[in-house]
């Protein structure tokens, strides 16, 4: 009897083969979207789960508020805290460490690379319980300059794993170079997790003495501070404590009182405590402008992506169902045999049900194999390395199996229950197949429903496009063709040489400018300093607010070199004297002059409705590494978008201080650009062969900044176009469907008179009905999520994209619907009448 | 009114060809009463949809009015068959999901006819064969005479010159039957051609010609007596 099940069955696969081919293929694509979309959260959600008693470790993240500006939002912590804090909330914490990145240069064999140092605290090892390859944490991490390196740079270096009291060259340390032993190596990091350590040094504080700023400086942010918290302490309750500490114990209490300042000092500043398994996808909001030490994940793109899986798996098997109800209808004269013959109601159910489920599990298979086959582009996209095996993912694929017997049950059940109860003798009597009248109706419901999702995402994914296509044709203010970026002008061997290095690269045949500034456009450091007001009577006496302003150091010659022209006033100019800011002097006391450019954002937060109004005013500021200073206002720039838009414009002020520029931006006009690319890195390997060449395209680290929203964005396009696909598949078949079943009909309408384009019109105007009505509820709700996700960027796409968004993705599913309905709707009516009478 | 010349319709599949028609010359004049009859699978109905226009012959001419329309496309047969031509089957075909009124005005539906002259005449013609009181009902609703007499009114609210019925009385039992067969002879001394397939000999006395077909050939003529 199964044999007879599955020969009927197998058969009547192959005598539709349309049908099962939209009903399987389209549940595999269902299928296979979802699981990879899975496979990507489930990476999100396990960052940092492997890490031991990770559950007790937190970081500490701070954020400063200042009504002049932005607030100031980092992931680190000033470095003094950790011990403050320590003290402070003894009761609660068990240890605590800082790391701070530094990027060093380190040589091997006369070659050089640039790589990223963390110091960490002794304690490192006794929070974060990374595996050793060679040494242990006692051994290899208990006195200063002890050096980790992790497996993958032991091979790197040396070519082998065992590498202890082997020894590197690391530029530089205090100015100097080292030689460094290495004292333990340890397991790679996995992917999955928010640390990324490939060189571990021993911080011994003193070290840091040249540069106050990392350890001691109060309002200073470098060092990612994590506690671990004892055993029963909560993350809320040691976030309390931190707090209090804030108001009652800290030096912050003095300053704000000093200052005169209204308020508690945690009205200004907002520190937050997060467990370490939550850092990858809920730290984005404190991050501010700044990153991890790996790419952060982001919870709304998580439940976004798990929100479209679900949607896709829900058309897909909306498609299954509807199909293999729609056909079952169409069996009724072979179950009313079957049952004529001795088959048990029960019989005839298992039958379908077994149907249903085996199409089910066929899908199932293709879906994995369809994983299997896009895996590698997925993770191209993902700059992730998912896998899908048995071993690491058994719970995925159990519920993709669940999930795919339950749709073939579903699916399964309709016909297995409704057809099983005909009564045989009346339906092989009516000698044509019996359809309840409001299976129609729900099939059709069940259409709107597919098309009101994929005419949502469709107008989702134009918006999103849109808006990223928007931010990276934005006019930033400012040139960005035509510009090579090159770093590590600051790094000890080569300060002293900048000047000439740039004389030579401008030298170079193509080079039109060489300009040097402490960042350029998309560098994420963000510098600032109190800068006062002084009167316009030329009054030294400083009278007026500080406010907290943004600055960077730039050269001669850089707003032309960017094509940024000067609203008032002017830029600076070499051939004046008094123009640039000097290295400090032995007494901090003098106060020196020097000029400044400030933005029209700044001009308007120190007051001026009118820009030229701040020219030849003076701002007075103490300048890091340098002193007191009073600053003349000489020129008035417009505001350009110096980071990502997704973080706007923000007030800025601009000097020369030559102490502090580390990026060279080489502006060229050439054909040949590998030539000169090549002299560019001729010329470094002469002058500085010990310090890595890091060079890269000013338009390319534009673009890098959308390289996110543009994975997003090529995601969501993909999965809402299969969405898409799905549901047209799902039309199609329906399509195919209704005019069979209407063969009678069209038939005598034909009989009746009727020409093709009469019947091609009734049949497309029904099936056009679902997705007119489709757009109706798809239209108000994507409007809603998009205006809101709109909402997050500073510079945004108007409200009326969203609108013809919405319109043209409607007329495009109508369409898509038209192509798939009346190429099935032409060959129906144009079939003689009599082929539809005869065989009915 | 219509003329067939040696007409010949030919089923090929893949193996099997079966000549559904040889040969067939016929004349049927306007006015006439026709029946046609002969054993189960002898070509009647192949003969019925041919002189309908739902199907071309394979060979031979057919003559509508003098206009050769053996090879005519669909789209200009169904132009002809629309003015010129009713149907009545033996299972009806009446569209389920329509009323009586609606199925009847189909025939009105794919003229250029006004809205309010269809609804006339589809009124009159309910009177006419006495359905007017199920206007709203569906078919499923009537009995098969009802459905029938429907049909009927269908075939003849576009007041076409012909009508064709194929086993009319099929499906009804013999008063439904007769009701209808009363119907048809009515509409014939009217002046509409009738051309009916039977197999009730007494339904065939209705008619003043039958025309015997026997494996597509047509084998006698006869004349009823006036």
């Amino acid at each position: 009897m199964f044999r007879n099940y599955f020969l009927t069955a197998w058969r009547h696969v192959f005598k539709n083969r349309l049908f099962s081919f939209i009903n399987i293929f389209g549940l595999a694509v269902g299928l296979m979207s979802c699981m990879l979309i899975f496979l990507f959260v489930e990476d999100e959600l396990s960052y940092d789960d492997w890490l031991p008693e990770g559950d007790r470790i937190v970081r500490l993240h701070s954020a400063f508020l200042s009504p002049d500006r932005p607030a100031f939002r980092t992931v680190s912590a000033p470095g003094f805290w950790m011990d403050a804090i320590s003290a402070y909330a003894a009761a609660d914490v068990e240890t605590a460490v800082r790391l701070v990145r530094t990027n060093q240069t380190i040589i091997k064999d006369e070659k050089v690379f640039d790589e990223r140092l963390v110091f960490a605290d002794s304690t490192f090892f006794d929070i974060f319980k990374l595996p050793f390859v060679a040494g242990s944490a006692a051994s290899a991490f208990s006195k200063p300059m002890d050096f980790i390196v992790s497996e993958e740079m032991a091979l790197k270096y040396f070519g082998r794993i065992d590498v202890v009291g082997e020894t590197l060259t690391v530029c530089c340390v205090q100015g100097q170079e080292v030689d460094v032993r290495v004292s333990g190596v340890i397991k790679d990091i996995p992917e999955n997790s928010h640390l990324d350590i490939d060189f571990l040094v021993f911080l011994d504080p003193p070290m840091f003495d040249f540069a106050p700023n990392i350890l001691k400086t109060w309002t200073s942010v470098n060092t990612l501070t994590y506690f671990k918290l004892k055993e029963g302490a909560t993350v809320e309750g040691f976030k309390a404590r931190v707090y209090d500490w804030l108001d009652r114990e800290s030096p912050f209490r003095k300053m704000t009182a000093d200052a005169g300042m209204d308020g508690q000092p945690s009205d200004f500043i907002r520190p937050n405590v997060m467990a370490v398994p939550d850092l990858h996808l809920h730290a984005r909001p404190d991050a501010g402008n700044f990153g991890d030490m790996r790419p952060m994940g982001d919870i709304r793109f998580v439940y976004t992506f798990s929100a479209v899986a679900f949607l896709i798996l829900a058309i897909a098997c909306i498609n299954f169902m509807n199909l293999s109800t729609a056909r079952a209808t169409q069996r009724a004269r072979e179950v009313a045999l079957r049952k004529v013959l001795g088959a048990s109601r029960t019989q005839v159910a298992l039958q379908f049900l077994g149907e249903a489920v085996m199409l089910s599990l066929i899908a199932l298979m293709l879906g994995l194999m369809g994983v299997e086959m896009v895996l590698p582009a997925y993770n191209d996209v993902l700059g992730r390395s998912l896998e899908m095996t048995i071993a690491t993912n058994g719970g995925l694929m159990a519920l993709a199996l669940g999930v795919a017997v339950l749709v073939g049950v579903i699916a399964g059940s309709y016909p297995a229950l409704v057809l099983s109860r005909f009564a045989p003798a009346r339906i092989l009597k009516a000698n044509k197949s019996s359809d309840a009248e409001g299976s129609g109706r729900l099939r059709m419901l069940l259409v709107v429903i597919q098309f009101a999702v994929s005419i949502g995402l469709a107008i989702c994914t134009a918006v999103v496009y849109g808006q990223s296509m928007y931010a990276q044709k934005m006019d930033l203010g400012f040139e960005t063709e035509g510009k090579i970026v090159m770093r590590n002008f600051t790094s000890a061997p080569i300060a002293e040489q900048r000047e000439s290095i740039g004389r030579e690269l401008a030298a170079l045949p193509g080079v039109e400018s060489v300009v040097f500034s402490s960042e350029v456009p998309t560098d994420d450091n963000e510098n600032n300093t109190g800068f006062q007001l002084l009167s316009a009577a030329g009054d030294t006496s400083a009278n007026t607010e500080e406010r907290i302003i943004n600055y960077f150091s730039v050269d001669f010659g850089f707003f032309e070199a960017y094509g940024i022209d000067p609203v008032a006033g002017r830029t600076f100019d070499r051939s004046r004297g008094n123009e640039v800011i000097e290295a400090a002097l032995e007494d901090n006391s003098i106060r020196r002059s020097a000029s400044v450019v400030i933005n029209e954002m700044a001009a308007r937060n120190l007051g001026f409705s009118n820009a030229a109004d701040a020219v030849g005013r003076v701002l007075r500021a103490g300048v890091y590494r340098a002193g007191p200073y009073d600053l003349t206002i000489v020129g008035v720039v417009p505001d350009v978008h110096f980071r990502s838009i997704r973080f706007g414009k923000q007030p800025s002020v601009y000097f020369v201080q030559p102490t502090n520029m580390d990026v060279a931006t080489v502006t060229y006009r050439t054909a040949d650009l590998p030539s000169l690319v090549s002299a560019i890195g001729g010329t470094w390997r002469r002058v500085a062969p010990n310090v890595p060449m890091d060079m890269s395209f000013l338009n390319d680290m534009i673009a890098a900044q959308y390289a996110d929203d543009v994975a997003q964005g090529t995601l969501f396009a993909a999965f809402s176009g299969l969405a898409i696909l799905v549901a047209c598949l799902g039309l199609y078949g329906l399509a195919h469907f209704t005019a069979e079943r209407r063969t009678k009909e069209i038939g005598i309408r034909k009989v009746m008179g009727a020409r093709t384009r009469d019947i091609v019109r009734l049949l497309v105007w029904q099936l056009s009905k679902p997705v007119v009505v489709a757009n109706l509820i798809a239209w108000p709700v994507a409007w809603y999520l998009m205006v809101d996700w709109l909402q997050g960027f500073e510079y945004r796409l108007g409200h009326g994209y969203i609108l013809v968004a919405a319109v043209v993705a409607g007329l495009v599913a109508l369409l898509i619907a038209w192509g798939t309905v009346a190429g099935r709707a032409i060959r129906v009516a144009s079939a003689k009448p009599i082929h539809a009478l005869r065989y009915e | 009114m219509l003329k067939m010349h040696n007409l010949s319709k030919i089923y090929r599949t893949d193996e099997v060809e079966t000549i559904a028609l040889n040969n067939v010359n016929i004349e049927i004049n306007s006015g006439e009463f026709v029946a046609i009859m002969g054993p189960s699978g002898c070509g009647k109905s192949t003969l019925l949809n041919i002189i309908g226009m739902l199907d071309n012959p394979s060979e031979g001419d057919y003559l509508f009015f003098d206009e050769n329309v053996a090879r005519y496309s669909e789209a200009k047969l169904a132009n002809i068959r629309k003015r010129h031509i009713g149907f009545i089957f033996q299972s009806f075909n009446l569209i389920d999901e329509l009323t009586v009124a609606e199925n009847i005005e189909l025939a009105l539906l794919y003229h250029d006819i006004a809205a309010s002259e269809r609804r006339d005449r589809v009124a009159a013609v309910m009177d006419k064969v006495g359905i007017a009181h199920r206007a709203k009902h569906m078919p499923s609703q009537l009995s098969g005479g009802q459905q029938q007499r429907v049909a009927v009114a269908r075939a003849v609210v576009g007041n076409q010159s012909m009508i064709l019925a194929d086993e009319p009385t099929g499906n009804l039992d013999s008063a439904h039957g007769q009701e209808v067969m009363e119907m048809l002879q009515g509409l014939n001394e009217e002046g509409t051609t009738i051309v009916m397939v039977t197999h009730s000999p007494a339904h065939a006395d209705y008619a003043r010609r039958t025309i015997n077909l026997f494996d597509g050939q047509v084998v006698t003529e006869n004349l009823r007596a006036a």
